[in-house]
């Protein structure tokens, strides 16, 4: 547990507003969102936008870090706060492990999801054998693939939650208007570190972004599949996004976090490029191995 | 981007129909568990998912294979279905070879929900297969975890499981799985298909649902969840397809989400036919 906290943090990414809960993920092979031949560490990202009347999280991470997770949430929010979940991914365990146990220690006002049963997904027993009946109790918000939703009852926070425009599976972005924030699941997660200490936010000076560094990370992760694909339309999706909002930080489900318009301009670039060049104009499309390292 | 603020709030529904298992979203008797081939059985109970109005029943089924030393659980099945599998195991397991290993497609949890619970209530059992992630979802059964690679058996007394590779995928950490006595192939999200309940599908082989229109509903569940699809060239995917089903010599395929196939000719041309159609269709979404 001591071991545990030393490896987490809470992060003031706007005062009183927006928060990331960190929890160190150590890269030896075994996390599916990183190539297997990486090493280090990266972050798994949990984010919480705050009002005065209440709050959000951006996912729930993994079983292993509840209690971490717990008492970050603890150091932030006051007892009793509403407190609304949004996991980005209905399927995945670091979206949505931790719904059924922080359902029963927080008063959660809502979960948000695109699915109207989605609170059958979530009881892993963790509570106990009838952790069903805390999810039973649980509201569930349907929200559609592309929505405006308030965070508060005071109406003055929007923010914008909309499909991936680039997914594995059913995933979910967001962009909070009021921290000009955008909130991206499981892309831009490709900045990994030596070191748990980090540094876990990305400048100039520390940012291993290239060119090929994302595309190899693309290719050796969930997004072994693109080399070949008709990328035009992902391309274009992804421009909107960029297009659409005043974007000033670039916040991932995992590893380190950009900030400053300069670094994200730079990621999207690097992004449009990789893609561009994975296009099937210029790869013919072929079965990819398992195990093909690229 | 629009600015509605009126997401819709549901309320689960609550299964009311007499013998009807606590947690079920089916409102019917639940014709699982089935044997598909000797001492292989078809475990949970089928998932309604409401889309555009319309209901769609599919399955994320787990797997029994039972046998001489020991028994074999493939998949754990989507969390809402831990009470039916914890009693299919029970009443299938008295007597035989006790449940040692669990072997999971994938990291996704309508393939995972049951793992630490059916951990749980097997102590012997070790997961087995790709072992990314399960460390940080079960830390207090880290030690209970063994990492198999491509083509490794497990001796099961009498018959072997492989893990084998995983040609139709979403995580790279994929496996499939292969039974080598009675060559029943478990291919996690390869053949993955809804079903028509009003038809009485549930429960059945692809090639006894006889309304079934295989191409049309691998098509639209590969629209639906297998964003990938869309974009790749799913004609060398099926040529791989074909080439696995051959160099095994399969002859029952149990996918986690369609029904059980028999017909290896057939079927599968069928299936096939949707995949490569949908990817050639526009994109519709995703649930």
């Amino acid at each position: 547990m001591l071991d545990q906290v030393a490896r987490s943090n809470v992060v003031t990414l706007a005062e009183d507003k927006l928060y990331v809960l960190q929890n160190v993920l150590e890269l030896d092979g075994r996390i599916s969102a990183y190539p297997a031949a990486a090493r280090g560490y990266a972050m798994s990202n949990l984010y919480l936008l705050k009002q005065p009347d209440a709050a959000v999280l951006i996912d729930t991470g993994y079983a292993a870090h509840e209690p971490v997770i717990r008492a970050q949430l603890q150091s932030l929010l006051p007892q009793g706060t509403p407190l609304s979940l949004f996991p980005l991914r209905l399927n995945e365990f670091m979206s949505i492990n931790n719904i059924e146990t922080l359902a029963a220690r927080f008063n959660i006002e809502q979960c948000y999801t695109g699915n109207p049963d989605a609170a059958w997904w979530f009881d892993f027993g963790a509570v106990s054998d009838a952790g069903g009946s805390v999810l039973d109790k649980m509201k569930v918000t349907v929200v559609s693939r592309d929505e405006a939703l308030p965070v508060g009852k005071l109406g003055d926070r929007i923010i914008d939650v909309f499909q991936a425009p680039v997914r594995l599976i059913s995933t979910r972005w967001m962009y909070d208007r009021e921290t000009k924030t955008l909130i991206t699941s499981d892309m831009f997660t490709h900045v990994w570190r030596n070191k748990p200490e980090g540094p876990w936010f990305v400048s100039e000076a520390d940012d291993p972004s290239s060119f090929q560094h994302v595309r190899s990370f693309l290719l050796n992760t969930r997004y072994w599949w693109i080399e070949g694909a008709s990328t035009t339309p992902l391309r274009k999706a992804v421009n909107k996004v960029f297009e659409t909002y005043d974007i000033e930080t670039l916040a991932p489900g995992y590893g380190a976090i950009f900030r400053g318009r300069d670094q994200v301009e730079k990621q999207f670039k690097i992004f449009d490029e990789v893609l561009a060049s994975l296009d099937k104009s210029l790869h013919t499309s072929r079965y990819v191995d398992r195990d093909e390292e690229r | 981007m629009n600015d509605a603020t009126t997401a819709a709030v549901v309320s689960k529904p609550k299964p009311t129909v007499e013998g009807h298992v606590p947690g079920s979203t089916l409102h019917r008797h639940n014709p699982l568990p089935r044997e598909i081939a000797p001492d292989v059985y078809w475990l949970g109970e089928c998932l309604e998912q409401r889309y555009k109005g319309v209901i769609y029943h599919s399955y994320n089924a787990a797997f029994l294979v039972i046998g001489n030393d020991a028994s074999l659980l493939v998949e754990t099945g989507h969390p809402k279905d831990f009470p039916h599998i914890e009693r299919q195991l029970a009443q299938l397991l008295e007597g035989r070879a006790p449940l040692k290993y669990l072997f999971i497609t994938h990291q996704e949890t309508p393939h995972s929900g049951g793992l630490g619970r059916i951990m749980s209530r097997y102590p012997e059992s070790v997961l087995c297969g790709d072992i990314s992630d399960y460390h940080l979802v079960i830390p207090q059964y880290a030690d209970r975890i063994r990492s198999m690679q491509r083509d490794e058996v497990i001796d099961l007394g009498g018959r072997g499981f492989q893990a084998v590779e995983p040609v139709i995928r979403d995580l790279r950490t994929s496996w499939w799985g292969f039974e080598t006595r009675d060559r029943v192939l478990f291919p996690g999200d390869g053949f993955a298909y809804s079903h028509y309940h009003q038809d009485g599908h549930c429960g059945l082989f692809a090639e006894e649902a006889i309304s079934l229109n295989l191409p049309d509903v691998s098509s639209t569940f590969a629209d639906l969840a297998l964003f990938w699809t869309k974009f790749a060239d799913m004609e060398r995917y099926v040529e791989r397809l074909e080439w696995l089903l051959k160099k095994l010599d399969v002859k029952t395929i149990a996918p986690t989400h369609g029904l059980p196939i028999k017909d290896m000719d057939g079927t599968v041309k069928k299936v096939a036919e949707g995949l490569i159609w949908a990817s050639k269709a526009p994109e519709a979404g995703i649930l």
